[in-house]
């Protein structure tokens, strides 16, 4: 299969279909569940008091630092753009993917090996770009492992 | 350049803690070069990491980890004793999108090293190393080599291939 093939019109009118669908049922992990990506990082998302409330399932595949052990920094940075991204894709009424620009992260405290939840915050809407505030924690929401900002296209 | 003993001896010891455990392995990158304060990395398109199931682009979060692994990698190396360099801070600028079935080539190095930080630059490509696919300025902390010592890592690992020792880190596992 090549990428041609890849970026049906097809494809996209599907995409738009489900996550019109998605939003109707109050069902975010449906649209979570299209992105491969999340079923590889193990990346869900729930509606929480009328706000999307994402988690990290343990797993072993994430593991960064086997002897202590912590969760891959790598992971985490994922698991936050994709928590932005479906805050985006779900709760802004747009065509398309948004596409990432740009990604910062802080590391706060070393991300043990447990779930790990994150909430995400749209700062500021424009035409083409969106910022996104993103922070995860572990065991209070108070004293988060990282946060993380993003911009993406749209 | 004279021969680096000390590189020498964990540029194995990094190789295994960073391909054949968890997040590494599971992406499946291999390390490609490892010399103080350099590395470079080759990841093979992955159906399972795709961020676009419209166009087949691996999600930025995969290009996060490599850029922190490899990054991270470089960090461990300057240090006498190579030993484990917890990330501060990272930023990624992706300055074109990534193409889908080929493979990210990643390199990382060093430029600063002061007493209590290592500053690292990253650089993701595919073709052309001229037209990367996304650049990352990433922050290290150095913490006492005695106090996390980088071998404990391959130990561990050690100690889970014994079968004697697998009932007491059975905590590491999926608990599916």
């Amino acid at each position: 299969m090549n990428s041609r093939e890849y970026s049906d019109e097809r494809l996209l009118a599907e995409w738009r279909a489900n996550v019109t669908a998605a939003r109707a049922a109050n069902d975010p992990q449906a649209v979570m569940a299209m992105i491969p990506y999340s079923g590889f990082i193990g990346g869900q998302v729930k509606l929480d008091n009328d706000r999307l409330l994402y988690w990290l399932e343990k797993r072993s595949s994430n593991i960064g630092n086997p002897s202590l052990p912590a969760i891959h920094g790598g992971v985490i940075g994922g698991f936050l753009e994709l928590s932005a991204s479906i805050e985006i894709i779900y709760g802004l009424d747009i065509a398309t993917l948004p596409k990432v620009v740009d990604f910062s992260l802080d590391y706060l405290r070393p991300g043990r090996y447990k779930t790990t939840y994150a909430r995400c915050t749209v700062l500021r809407q424009g035409k083409k770009l969106v910022n996104v505030t993103a922070s995860a924690w572990q065991d209070d929401e108070q004293t988060p492992i990282a946060t993380a900002r993003c911009h993406f296209l749209i | 350049m004279a021969f680096d003993m000390a590189i020498a001896l964990f540029r194995p010891a990094i190789k295994y803690a960073m391909e054949r455990n968890g997040h590494g392995a599971a992406l499946g990158f291999k390390l490609d070069k490892i010399s103080r304060g350099e590395t470079s990395l080759i990841f093979p398109y992955k159906e399972e990491t795709v961020g676009n199931p419209i166009t087949g682009v691996v999600h930025g979060g995969v290009i996060v980890s490599l850029l922190d692994t490899a990054c991270g990698c470089a960090a461990m190396t300057v240090l006498g004793t190579p030993s484990v360099t917890p990330t501060m801070d990272l930023r990624l600028d992706y300055m074109r999108p990534a193409e889908p079935y080929k493979s990210i080539y990643v390199e990382a190095k060093v430029y600063r090293k002061s007493s209590t930080v290592i500053f690292c630059r990253g650089l993701a490509w595919q073709d052309d190393r001229e037209k990367p696919i996304a650049h990352c300025v990433a922050n290290f902390m150095r913490v006492d080599a005695k106090s996390v010592q980088f071998r404990t890592i391959a130990a561990t690992k050690l100690k889970r291939l014994l079968p004697w020792r697998r009932s007491r880190v059975s905590d590491v596992k999926d608990e599916s």
